[in-house]
């Protein structure tokens, strides 16, 4: 008798225990109330030199973090994405999307009520692939939309984590409008669209005009000539993400900029690496020559996006990077000691409103049309959802002009794909404009278009890339022939 | 014809039947009790692995799960990446397990003395310890960073460390000496090993402390008295006598080291180039960057094998030291 009591003791820990196994209840969105932000003007005068400094002042005021309350017959719409709403951190690499979702979820909870209350749940962006494949595949819970950047695209097809967009997509108004190269770079080997495009990121390089004088160079030649000089100020012509960090993220970025500039390539466009071409050797030797000449600060092979350290200070003159980079290189101090200090994405803006920084097509050999990576930011809807409507529902409202334009300058941060919207007045500004002289004037493509372990080649071209820049195989080889010879004496 | 048995002799049989099951009555108490630790030991514990296993003969395809066989363990053994990562690992191993024992070998014998402030020094040794390996990783990568290091302005100064100093993070290892066996390491791997060595340190100390105040003052005595010096007595005295300790110490620092992925992660994420991939690196590489669960799979399997032989060691050598006790 007094054994079953104890069994059905132990059997109602059994059942608690697994009770708090279960999943908790997803908290209640939260929504900052108001964020003010001050722009405070001061004029100084000084009398004696007649110069009259401005001093801008920026504040953000945070004034409270309140519980969305969601009218009760609302259903969650649960996004994963690399932005927080709940992060005012001013000093936050990512603000800018920050700060986007909480001025935008107010917008789509009000467009929405009583149908959807927005939920979003922060993903890092390094953390982001890993975890919705594991969760796809583990039959976990996955969010009803996800932002996904189309470089990763064919690793997610390979995983099964998307759902099939393409007939869907192609019934909604804004599909005519659509730019192709955006569509094609959100298409799997399949052909099929895994996600919807909603910002181009194509890359470009941010160029501080005083480092060159004469303008950025055309050609490699014209590089190694304006390297030499920099040198000769203590200063570096280029500064660029080098290490084999981030699993060889740096294959896709610079070093793809200028083997695309030399006609190289890194996929066979079956699916597999073709490395070993004449065009991919000569772009290695130039970058070789120009890490070998000391044209380049070692700082660019610490990894850790340490490398933006040198463009910042203005001790490196150019940085191969995506466009997007103006969200993240800052503060900023130009040659001639002016100081970019807002610490955000204006300091970029104000740079090249000033005429300090300009952007420019990639060195390229004569002939050749610069190189330029391409990449798009956009949205899928992972296998799994539970509310693949709401992530329809949202995709619609956020290519609406009225929301789309603010997506795209603040967290897509690149060019609309949407043609229309690229029309519009909020695309006009010094920064559009450079960026669309650029790109017309480069032959923009994907690193890896067919290669399914994207991660898996991309540390694979990293790794002999620095090998070969970085390291001296030259040398390596003379003295293992001299060390071979000598041994058999 | 139906047979009988004779009832007394039935009544017999049954009865010591029945007293044979009473005394052979199993009491299922205990089994209930523990059936609890056992389903969660069984779900966190042994699930995973047989999960593992499985994992490790598939391959994931954009059609599902495919069964490849012993694919996964073929393309780990003909990778150079793997192979270049077990050296990387092999002297990372020795460097830091040798450093440690050393180290922590000698600052016990000078905490051993009881000075008076001998309490306030085991309390400042022990802060890396408290320290998450991400946060001393972090830490160590700022101090070194190329141009902007706190100690850069010393390292990379010309003449000190060569003719164009020494750039920590970004130096590439020298050329190998025994084919492809990555010796010299690079100075991010000797950098790496100091770095860890200065977070175990603590805890192999005082281990090795406990130890020491184990030995009979008494023994040492005796030795002194007959002669032996100070190196003589640590050598014939001490060492034989915390012996197991300092084994028990050797293995759980092996197994520390063979495991830990945060120092690295955060100190030099496998770089320069691929110069401090271990093998606890390349298997999260694997797994959580190139999404390759089964082929990470295996290559966990591979790492297991060699953690069990260690913990099987250490459990003989824990053994033997309760026997002798």
């Amino acid at each position: 008798m007094k054994a079953r009591y104890v069994l059905i003791a132990l059997l109602a820990i059994l059942a608690l225990t697994l009770g708090a196994c279960a999943p908790a209840p997803a908290p209640a969105p939260q929504v900052v109330e108001k964020v003010v932000e001050k722009v405070v003007t001061q004029e100084v005068k000084v009398v004696e030199t007649q110069v009259v400094e401005v001093e801008k002042v920026q504040t953000q005021v945070v004034e409270k973090i309140v519980e969305a309350t969601p009218s009760p017959e609302a259903v969650p719409f649960v996004t994963w994405m690399q932005y927080d709403q709940g992060n005012v951190d001013p000093k936050s690499d990512e603000r800018v999307g920050n700060q986007y979702l909480r001025d935008t979820m107010p917008q789509f909870n009000e467009a929405f009520a009583g149908k959807w209350v927005w939920e979003n749940q922060f993903t890092p962006f390094d953390r982001a692939m890993a975890k919705i494949v594991a969760a796809v595949q583990a039959g976990a819970d996955v969010p009803d939309l996800m932002d996904v950047q189309a470089a990763q695209i064919n690793t997610y097809y390979n995983n099964g984590t998307f759902q099939d967009l393409t007939e869907w997509a192609k019934a909604q108004s804004w599909w005519s409008k659509m730019d192709e190269s955006a569509i094609k770079l959100c298409s799997g080997p399949d052909g099929k669209l895994y996600c919807i495009p909603m910002a181009l990121r194509p890359s470009t390089v941010f160029v501080w005009k005083d480092r060159f004088p004469d303008g950025f160079p055309t050609t490699p030649e014209q590089m190694l000539v304006e390297g030499e000089r920099l040198k000769g100020e203590g200063k570096y012509a280029y500064t660029f993400f080098g290490s084999t960090a981030f699993d060889g993220n740096g294959a896709g970025r610079a070093v793809w900029q200028i083997v695309a500039s030399f006609g190289g390539q890194y996929d066979d466009g079956n699916g597999k690496l073709k490395l070993n071409t004449p065009e991919n050797v000569a772009a290695v030797t130039f970058l070789r020559e120009m890490v070998q000449k000391g044209y380049v600060p070692d700082i660019a092979f610490a990894g850790g996006f340490q490398e933006e350290e040198a463009f910042k200070d203005s001790s490196a003159g150019a940085f191969p990077t995506g466009l997007f980079g103006y969200r993240y290189v800052n503060p900023l101090t130009a040659p001639d000691g002016t100081k970019y200090d807002l610490k955000n994405e204006n300091d970029m803006f104000n740079a090249i409103k000033d005429g300090q920084v300009y952007l420019a097509p990639q060195v390229a050999p004569e002939g050749n049309k610069p190189g330029c990576g391409a990449d798009a930011s956009g949205f899928g809807i992972p296998v799994g959802a539970k509310n693949p409507e709401a992530a329809y529902d949202f995709i619609n409202w956020i290519l609406t002009p009225e929301q789309n334009p603010a997506f795209v300058i603040g967290p897509g941060a690149g060019f609309p794909a949407d043609t229309e919207i690229l029309q519009t007045e909020q695309f006009k500004t010094p920064f559009y404009e450079q960026a669309a002289k650029v790109v017309a004037a480069s032959d923009c493509r994907m690193a890896f278009p067919t290669i399914t372990d994207v991660t898996g080649a991309s540390k694979a071209v990293m790794g002999a890339v620095y090998k070969l820049i970085k390291e001296d195989p030259i040398a390596t080889e003379l003295q293992k022939a001299a060390d071979e010879f000598n041994s058999q004496l | 014809m139906e047979q009988t048995v004779p009832a007394p002799l039935r009544d017999d049989s049954s009865a010591s039947t029945r007293t044979k099951r009473k005394r052979r009555r199993i009491d299922w108490l205990p089994f209930w009790l523990i059936l609890p630790t056992v389903l969660v030991l069984l779900a966190i514990q042994v699930y995973p692995v047989f999960y593992t296993l499985v994992l490790s003969v598939q391959e994931r395809k954009p059609s599902g799960w495919v069964y490849v066989g012993l694919r996964n363990f073929e393309r780990l053994f003909n990778a150079s990446a793997v192979r270049e990562s077990v050296g990387h690992t092999l002297i990372f191993l020795v460097g830091y397990v040798v450093l440690t024992l050393t180290l922590g070998f000698i600052i016990a014998l000078l905490l051993n003395r009881k000075s008076r402030l001998s309490g306030a020094y085991i309390t400042l040794l022990f802060i890396p310890w408290i320290l998450a390996d991400i946060i001393a990783g972090a830490v160590f990568r700022l101090l070194v960073l190329p141009d902007y290091g706190l100690f850069s302005g010393i390292l990379q100064q010309p003449g000190i460390f060569g003719p164009n100093g020494l750039s920590v993070l970004t130096a590439p290892a020298p050329k190998p000496w025994f084919g492809e066996f990555p010796f010299p390491p690079s100075p991010a791997l000797i950098y790496l090993i100091l770095a860890s060595v200065w977070r175990a340190l603590p805890f192999v100390t005082i281990l090795l402390l406990a130890a020491l105040q184990t030995v009979s003052n008494e023994v040492i005595e005796s030795s002194r008295i007959d002669g032996a010096n100070a190196l003589q007595t640590i050598r014939h005295i001490t060492i034989p006598l915390i012996l197991p300790t300092m084994v028990v110490a050797l293995f759980s620092l092996t197994l520390g080291g063979m495991n830990g992925v945060g120092m690295v992660f955060a100190l030099t994420a496998g770089g320069p180039g691929n110069s401090t991939e271990v093998l606890s690196y390349l298997l999260y590489s694997i797994g959580w960057s190139a999404l390759d669960f089964g082929r990470a799979a295996a290559l966990a399997l591979m790492i297991a094998v060699v953690n069990l032989l260690l913990i099987a060691g250490t459990m003989r050598v824990t053994r033997l030291q309760q026997r002798s006790e």
